[in-house]
């Protein structure tokens, strides 16, 4: 689903790479925490899965498309194949929960139809039922994050990727969110999420990526998150 | 849903950005306004051409009494005199088209008629104006000619070529076009960095709706079309504006007044102002279109 063969990305201006020469693949329907010290390029790598950054070397292959040959216009292609999730949860402050959602499903031209039954299902499958009028400063913050999921599943994408999605809130809170997108990866959804969030990643003993300085420094399955230490 | 989504996107975009919006309608509707004067004088002058052309002729004014020019030396012109001229003209065709003669009293009705509204008209008695022979030149261009020929023969007092009054006047006309054509290039300008600039700042603005549309995977034309259409509607609207006024120029400026003051037929009209409007929609919307065009691809990229 996602891969990386010898990617190396350096930002301009600045010496050091981001990320130096990873390997890295994930399956399908697989759930991969990247975890890391702020800096390590876990956010690096995710920007260069959604396209927003191109490597500086190697292949990264995403959903069947070669980014690095990707032309401009079909970006957008790629992007629909892929739903994101933030730690600052991006919703739309002057639009309702069920705007927010919709508005992903709007922006891509889906009937009005389609919408009015993809929405409430994805609001209930995010237990938001009943919310659907408020608008996000009315909500907590962990139902926000729940609107931003539903937002990046509601066009049911064969990828979620999450930044930090749990940056902003408490540990039970971070639990329900971690375990929402648990639920979606039974639905076959392949989810990288980044994290240093230790708690979540010992609890759900998921495979989990470590990056060093832009280096890949372990990778196991059902892995803890300081193994390593 | 998609257009009724996207008209939705673009009414919002307007009103939160009414000011610019505001700004961009202006500013579109005084550069059209100027432009269109200045095509609306290059349009006057033509017809002015047309009209006077036309009717463009040379004059040889006849001695009298009291004719200062030393050619005349104080005597009238004598009849066969005239028949001397009048045999000459007609020698002279094709270059001449049409000799008309005209006697004291005919000279004197049709200047009382042309400044009746003139105060002008009270002063002048029969006589004033010589009796003269107008001739129409099939060229209007050779009346050197004529003036070559004429210019002190017996009986003549004067030849007056009204062509050269005429182009004095067009000059006048040609540098007023000119002059509204700068002008409405600097306005056109003005609102082209206008336009810009309301779209960098929508774009701006409204980041976040932008930036979300990336992530989720609009397309480009989803992305960009409302601030496109914002554009172009504002300034569409600023065509329209300035439309209205120059036919409101035409109408009420020309029409109105300056064909009932003067003379008809000479005046442009408020056809005339039909005529330039496509150009002028036309114009504007490729402006707009191509400004934003640029702008968004500048400033909106994915």
């Amino acid at each position: 689903m996602i891969r990386f063969e010898n990617v190396t990305k350096v930002y301009p201006r600045s010496s050091r790479p981001a990320l130096h020469d990873i390997n890295l693949e994930v399956n399908r329907g697989e759930f991969v925490f990247v975890v890391g010290q702020s800096g390590s390029g876990k956010s690096t790598l995710l920007r260069l899965a959604l396209r927003e950054e191109q490597a500086t070397r190697g292949t990264v292959l995403v959903a069947g498309h070669e980014l690095g040959r990707l032309p401009h216009r079909k970006v957008p292609r790629l992007r629909r194949e892929i739903g994101t999730v933030f730690q600052d949860f991006r919703l739309l402050p002057n639009k309702t929960v069920y705007q927010n959602v919709a508005f992903a499903l709007q922006v891509l031209g889906r009937s009005g139809h389609a919408i009015r039954q993809v929405v409430p299902e994805t609001l209930e499958m995010v237990g938001l039922q009943g919310k659907e009028k408020r608008l996000p400063h009315e909500l907590s913050g962990g139902e926000q994050q729940r609107v931003a999921i539903a937002r990046a599943f509601v066009n049911k994408p064969a990828i979620l990727l999450a930044d930090e999605p749990t940056g902003n809130l408490d540990p039970t809170t971070s639990l329900e969110i971690v375990r929402l997108l648990d639920r979606i990866n039974r639905t076959g959804t392949t989810i990288v999420m980044a994290t240093h969030d230790d708690d979540i990643v010992n609890q759900l003993r998921k495979r989990v990526v470590e990056l060093d300085n832009g280096e890949v420094i372990r990778d196991e399955n059902q892995g803890v998150y300081g193994a390593a230490r | 849903m998609r257009l009724q989504f996207i008209l939705s996107e673009i009414w919002i975009g307007l009103r939160r950005n009414l000011s610019m919006a505001i700004s961009v309608v202006l500013v579109t509707m005084v550069s059209m306004y100027l432009l269109g004067l200045g095509l609306l004088a290059q349009r006057q002058a033509d017809t002015f051409k047309g009209y006077w052309y036309d009717r463009v002729q040379v004059t040889i004014f006849m001695c009298t009494e009291d004719s200062g020019e030393p050619a005349c030396d104080k005597k009238a012109v004598t009849e066969e005199q005239k028949n001397a001229i009048k045999a000459q003209l007609d020698q002279m065709r094709p270059l001449v088209k049409n000799v008309y003669y005209e006697s004291e009293q005919q000279a004197y009705d049709r200047f009382q008629k042309q400044f009746r509204n003139s105060p002008l008209a009270g002063n002048v008695r029969v006589g004033d104006i010589p009796q003269n022979f107008r001739v129409q030149l099939s060229d209007p261009t050779k009346y050197e000619v004529i003036v070559s020929s004429f210019e002190g023969a017996p009986g003549v007092g004067a030849v007056q070529d009204q062509k050269k009054v005429l182009d004095k006047f067009f000059k006048g006309i040609n540098y007023i076009t000119i002059f509204s054509f700068v002008l409405a290039a600097l306005m056109v300008l003005c609102a082209v960095l206008l336009m810009a600039t309301t779209i960098r700042q929508a774009a701006f603005s409204r980041r976040r709706e932008t930036g979300i549309m990336k992530l989720v995977g609009a397309s480009n034309f989803t992305i960009r079309f409302p601030f496109m259409m914002e554009t172009l509607l504002s300034s569409l609207l600023g065509a329209a504006a300035a439309t209205g006024l120059l036919w409101a120029t035409a109408n009420y400026g020309f029409n109105r007044y300056l064909n009932q003051l003067i003379l008809d037929q000479a005046f442009i009209g408020v056809s005339d102002v039909w005529a330039i409007t496509p150009w002028m929609v036309v114009g504007v919307a490729v402006l707009s279109i191509g400004t934003s065009w640029v702008t968004l691809w500048r400033y909106l990229r994915v």
